[in-house]
């Protein structure tokens, strides 16, 4: 039996040789490239449009803003929950949103005529926070929506609180911000209008083809019968691709007009900054118990932030309210809450639906109830738990629920009780528990799915199913399902997903459907099919139907066999040579969601969880590392364990990235951080190898007893880990994600540590800047914000038009001094991208990398290490003179990752320009714009990637690890330039952040690093978010120790201030003195005397403080 | 610009543009798609292809400047066919638009013998983000193949 195995994904040999194509590769004749135009405002008024000029440049074949499509608003939820329309129509809501769209024969031309599209705004004022949207006389988001609420209400789950009983009350508020579903794919699409047939054929990154050709077709005038989807890989969706996005449409929209088929995909900017996202929730939560651990009532008020449109908004909200109403058993639920629209990009559908952040404060609470009653965490949920029988306050009723038994799994799993022993230690460890839908009745038609099941006269089988598998394996499942049911084997089978002329309708795959729905609506099909070729066989065999086995792809009865495509010949239904059912699967035991009572069984069946966390801290740094996660999930019989547990693994992957590093940050409602390199989510070295756990019992309700999977294993982790960080080092952080200067914050305040403090009084040279910071938030930031960046100066990097190989370092730095739009190029690691963000530019790229001598390292006879500046990192890790030098292979090995490694060079890494995000996201900041533009990091997001020691305007750090470590080891630069070579100091090679003392026309030849201080002892620690990140703060000590006496030192930090910072005065102290604990302490202290830190990073001086002191112990340690 | 470059065996005469990326000229020019454009600036290791056994992010490679043999997941499929079996066994794909930057990154470790231990390999694999699995089944397909092929 082919369900319940571990089966090969049909489609695995493809799939894993890069044979299945996306929508991207997607190529038909004539096709024409999109790109679209975008709202730089979070709010202004679109007073005039005019795209004449583009629509006449060259290569253009068309151009489509609002004015050229029906007036009409997306579906979504319908009614007067419908508020947004395909392009912005007069009024722009949010940075990004699709203003026009162009479609020209290349990128490029496509590129290059959004440039002559005019559009004039009039600034609007906006709303930037879900505060900011509740004020008294806030600007209205949208006209008619007064108060700038979505959608809200108040409602009473079960019985109000009542006094008597309760022993413990705890409240508190909980944060959730806004997570990225960061899908490899990004958003792709391919268009073609069939003028002849009068069809729209459309090739789509989607989670429900259903959603695409019924938005499609309202939007632009068609019958759904008009638009056709066809089959394509996915690569992603998290909900993301669950409804549909604007520029789908638009894509589309082109190519009707063009009548040339359109390809639209989006750059890695544009998928995380203008498709949808995690929903941001606060939740105030107050929660009650009785003495004996029996949950009495919470108390919720939510508000969350919708973003500029509603999406699903709405139903997200509500299903939160939902969750609240349903996970344990209590006697009553207050929930008062509010959808709010703020001029940021809309939040969306994303795995869990609300889930996560309601979760993440419910289960955290519950943590401090256990502590508040004396009762181990596990127990305390146990007795809660929601049993087989139960109906939640919120109407849902359980049919099948291993909680219990999952906690007990996890209890083992992890050791709970030796390590729940161990509280306080630095290590500590957390659980938490969800309970999840398999499918909810949402939307009108959710609980109806169909098939199609073939079975043709060759014996094959095919599954025609209309929704998309973005990666959960399902298409994998239903051929199982398939195969059981018809006694073949899976390789037997075909499966037809997406192709909407061939498949009957589904909605697709979200709400934890795939499985409950398609499962069912396959089964049915096949069972059909089933009886059929039982029928054509008995009346071969004369026999009863019941008496007909189909095994091993024939119909066998009594040691007779005939093989199923042989029945098929034999059938009168047989259409072209196949046997064709189509089955519809309508779920009774489920209700239609109640908006009113928000009392409703909204799913046949519940999955349940149980994820149990270890951690350790790291109380110098703040830094979380998770060493072990194992997750019980109650998702009923696995159809597939293979697949079950991969969901489980990186579902619960994704929780641990909204835990400890995910979060969208914005300033003045742009995106600033929409970039891998600036979202923390995990990469394999930042996750252990999490365990799942399968608690594997039939549910009645669902297919061959199983549940859903997708969407659950993510819910539980964030709460799990805050829990885990609290039983650690007594840190309750509520609000996500648990970053190091939260945890550190934390942990300053229950140690009574004294927090560092800048007495810039006694320093005149910093008067200026702290006066200017002073005023940054009392109007000087707005100034210049508003009117300063209208000077700001715009930079876009002209075509490459030349690309120079010079062989040696003098003909290089002639060919960069005679040209003023030469730039030398190392790896291209930094200036490519560096081009396309708009900061960088330079008709003629002159390669260092083959200038011959750049790319060797020597050791010259006296030790001194000779590093060529084209070197790249890891040919230099690789070169045995370096066997050595520890630090400097720590330091290669912290950077990035091998293939950046492999192309970025020595001199590129040093010579990289400053990462800070507003400066690199398009920000009119005053590095990018001009002197009349203002640094957003001084009100912005500053807690990791800016300076807190001695920055001026800007306060962006110099990026270069490497500058670190070689300032440590007094490397100095053998510089070339057209006039001939000059010698410059590491410590002097920096003017300011990620800029150098280089001279038009010089490059760095050669790095040397003396042999001294090569004989120094040298350590390195370095703080950052995920592995290959930038540094967030840095330490470089290398010292000259002899019997414990340090007679000559080095201490640099890295990131810490604008260029790479030597720590003198703790130098100076430690210069001819023995190297003890209590002297290391003083000048780790002494090391940020001089910060000058923004509100937000003086955590920054504690964790660099501490880092000093750890390499300093590990020094003496060593000696 | 007149080159001339190597890739998956064969050379392939070109007339590029001077700024045109690798990743491009696999794809549009020689129909090679299975390499995928995830970031388009190196922060993700989907397009990863091997230069002279090396592991480079091709959109970050100027073929102008392209010297050495690439070889690309198409040509390095059948090398990796343990491998790839592996990743199906263990859960190490789901939506497999990330597979094929893992698969030649993970045949270029597996040429030059795996780091030993658990974070030692992470560590090597993390330039190459995958947002479904978790990494569990990546980590665990490039053990198998590595037992396989001793």
């Amino acid at each position: 039996m082919a369900v319940g195995e571990r089966i090969r994904h049909v489609d695995w040999a493809r799939r894993t040789a890069g044979d299945i194509a996306f929508s991207a590769d997607v190529r038909l004749e004539g096709m024409l490239h999109a790109r679209f135009l975008r709202s730089p405002h979070p709010h202004a008024r679109v007073t005039r449009l005019d795209v004449s000029a583009a629509a006449r440049a060259t290569g253009v074949a068309a151009v489509v803003t609002a004015a050229d499509l029906p007036d009409r608003r997306y579906v979504h939820h319908g009614g007067p929950l419908s508020d947004r329309r395909v392009a912005a129509r007069g009024v722009v809501r949010f940075v990004g949103e699709e203003v026009a769209a162009v479609a020209a024969e290349t990128r490029e031309q496509a590129e290059a005529a959004l440039r002559l599209i005019r559009v004039d705004y009039e600034p609007l004022p906006g709303v930037l926070s879900v505060d900011d949207a509740l004020a008294e006389g806030a600007p209205l988001v949208h006209e008619a929506r007064p108060g700038n609420v979505a959608f809200q209400f108040k409602r009473q789950y079960g019985v109000p609180p009542v006094d008597g009983a309760v022993a413990v009350t705890k409240r508190a508020r909980f944060r959730f911000g806004r997570q990225a579903h960061a899908c490899m794919e990004p958003g792709s699409t391919v268009a073609r209008w069939d003028a002849g047939r009068g069809k729209l054929e459309v090739w789509t990154s989607t989670q429900a083809p259903y959603f695409i050709r019924k938005e499609m077709a309202h939007v632009l005038d068609l019958s759904m019968d008009d638009v056709e989807v066809h089959e394509i890989g996915v690569g992603g969706g998290f909900g993301a691709k669950s409804k549909i996005s604007d520029h789908e449409v638009l894509t589309a929209a082109l190519a009707m007009r063009a009548r040339r088929p359109v390809k639209g995909v989006l750059d890695r900017d544009e998928e995380f900054s203008t498709t949808k996202c995690r929903h941001a929730f606060d939740i105030d939560l107050e929660s009650s118990a009785d003495a004996e651990g029996r949950l009495l009532h919470r108390t919720a008020r939510i508000r969350v932030d919708n973003g500029a449109y509603n999406h699903s908004g709405p139903s997200v909200m509500g299903y939160g309210a939902m969750l609240l109403g349903s996970q344990y058993r209590l006697d009553g639920v207050g929930i008062d809450a509010q959808l709010v629209y703020t001029n940021h990009h809309p939040g969306g559908q994303f795995r869990g639906y609300g889930g996560p952040q309601v979760i993440f404060a419910l289960e955290s609470q519950v943590d401090e109830l256990a502590d508040g009653l004396g009762i181990d965490p596990i127990d305390l949920r146990i007795r809660n738990a929601n049993r087989a029988g139960d109906t939640t306050l919120a109407g849902w009723r359980i049919v099948s629920s291993a909680l219990v038994e999952c906690l007990e799994r996890v209890r083992e799993a992890i050791d709970w009780d030796a390590k729940r022993a161990r509280g306080g230690s630095g290590r500590g460890v957390g659980v938490a528990v969800a309970v999840h839908v398999s499918g909810a009745r949402v939307y009108e038609g959710a609980e109806r799915s169909e098939a199609g099941v073939d079975v043709g006269l060759d014996g094959r089988v095919r599954v025609r199913f209309g929704g998309a598998d973005a990666g959960t394996w399902q298409r994998t499942m239903l051929a199982q399902v398939a195969a059981t049911e018809l006694g073949v084997g899976v390789d037997a089978v075909d499966t037809v997903m997406m192709e909407t002329a061939e498949t009957p309708t589904d909605l697709g795959a979200w709400s934890s459907r795939g499985t409950y729905m398609s499962g069912h609506a396959v089964g049915r099909a096949a069972r059909a099919a089933a009886d059929a070729l039982r029928e054509l066989a008995a009346g071969k065999f004369d026999c009863r139907p019941e008496d007909v086995e189909l095994a091993g792809g024939a119909a066998v009865v009594d040691g007779r066999r005939v093989a199923i495509g042989d029945l098929v010949g034999l059938s009168d239904r047989q259409v072209d040579g196949e046997l064709r059912v189509e089955e519809a699967f309508v779920t009774t035991d489920a209700d239609p969601f109640d908006p009113v009572s928000g009392i409703a069984n909204l799913s046949a069946t519940y999955s349940f969880a149980a994820q149990a966390v270890e951690v350790e801290v790291d109380r110098a740094t703040g830094k979380v590392r998770v060493l072990d996660v194992v997750a019980a999930h109650d998702s009923g019989i696995a159809l597939n364990p293979i697949s079950v547990e991969s969901q489980i693994i990186g579902g619960v992957t994704m929780g641990l990235g909204a835990a400890l590093g995910e979060e969208m940050v914005y300033a003045e409602g742009r995106h600033a951080n929409p970039a891998y390199l600036d979202y923390a989510l995990p990469r394999a070295a930042d996750v252990p190898p999490i365990r799942p756990i399968l608690v594997e019992h039939a549910d009645p309700n669902g297919p061959y007893g199983a549940k859903g999977i997708g969407e659950i294993c993510l819910i539980p982790t964030a709460a799990a880990v805050a829990n885990a960080v609290a039983h650690a080092v007594g840190v309750r952080v509520r609000d996500l994600p648990i970053t190091p200067d939260k945890v550190l914050a934390g942990l300053i305040a229950n140690e009574g540590r004294r927090r560092h403090r800048a007495r810039v009084w006694r320093r005149p040279d910093r008067w200026w800047i702290a006066a200017v910071r002073w005023g940054y938030p009392r109007g000087l930031h707005r100034l210049l914000h508003t009117h300063g960046t209208r000077l700001a100066r715009r930079r876009t990097a002209p075509p490459v038009a030349e690309l120079r190989r010079p062989t040696d370092a003098a003909e290089a730095a002639t060919a960069l001094a005679a040209d003023r739009s030469a730039r030398p190029l190392g790896g291209g690691t930094d200036l490519l991208p560096a081009r396309r963000q708009g900061v960088a530019d330079g008709r003629v790229l002159v390669d260092l990398t083959s200038v011959v001598g750049m790319n060797a390292v020597a050791e010259s006879a006296g030790g001194d290490l000779c590093i060529g500046g084209a070197v790249t990192l890891a040919d230099l890790a690789r070169r045995p003179e370096l066997a050595g030098d520890e630090a400097l292979l720590d330091t290669i090995g912290s950077i990035a990752s091998q293939q950046i490694r492999e192309m970025a060079t020595v001199g590129g890494n040093l010579c990289q320009q400053k990462r800070c995000w507003f400066y690199r996201s398009g920000f009119d900041c005053y590095k990018r714009g001009g002197v009349t533009c203002p640094c957003y990091a001084v009100t912005g997001d500053h807690r990791f990637y800016h300076a807190a020691i001695g920055a001026h305007r800007c306060q962006a750090v110099t990026p270069s690890d490497l500058a670190t470590t070689f300032t440590a080891l007094d490397a100095s630069l053998a510089v070339r330039g057209p006039g001939g070579t000059r010698t410059v100091p590491m410590e002097e090679f920096f003017s300011g952040p990620g800029e150098t003392v280089l001279g038009r026309g010089e490059l760095v030849e050669e790095v040397v690093v003396a042999a001294a201080a090569r004989r120094r002892a040298t350590v390195l620690e370095k703080l950052r978010l995920w592995e290959g990140d930038f540094a967030v703060a840095s330490v470089c000590v290398s010292a000259d120790l002899a019997d414990g006496v340090v007679r000559d030192c080095r201490i640099v930090l890295g990131a810490m201030a604008p260029t790479p910072y030597r720590a003198r005065p703790a130098e100076d102290l430690l210069r001819g003195r023995r190297l003890t604990g209590q002297l290391a302490e003083r000048a780790a202290r002494a090391c940020v005397e001089e910060g000058h830190p923004l509100p937000g990073n003086a955590w920054k001086l504690e964790a660099a403080r501490g880092m000093v002191a750890r390499c300093l112990g590990r020094l003496a340690e060593a000696t | 610009m007149l080159i001339e470059i190597q890739v998956n065996g064969s050379a392939h005469p070109l007339d590029v543009d001077p700024g045109e990326r690798l990743l491009d000229t696999l794809r549009d020019r020689l129909g090679l798609t299975g390499t995928k454009e995830a970031c388009g600036r190196g922060e993700c290791g989907a397009c990863t292809v091997l230069i002279d056994g090396r592991p480079v992010v091709s959109c970050l490679v100027l073929t102008a400047r392209t010297r050495g043999a690439v070889e690309t997941v198409e040509g390095v499929a059948d090398e990796a066919l343990q491998l790839r079996a592996a990743f199906a066994d263990l859960g190490g794909f789901q939506c497999g638009f990330c597979t094929p930057g893992q698969i030649v990154r993970g045949v270029g470790l597996l040429r030059e013998g795996l780091p030993p231990g658990e974070e030692a390999l992470r560590r090597a694999m993390s330039g190459n983000i995958c947002r479904c699995t978790g990494y569990v089944g990546i980590i665990g397909a490039l053990r198998r193949a590595e037992e396989a092929r001793a």
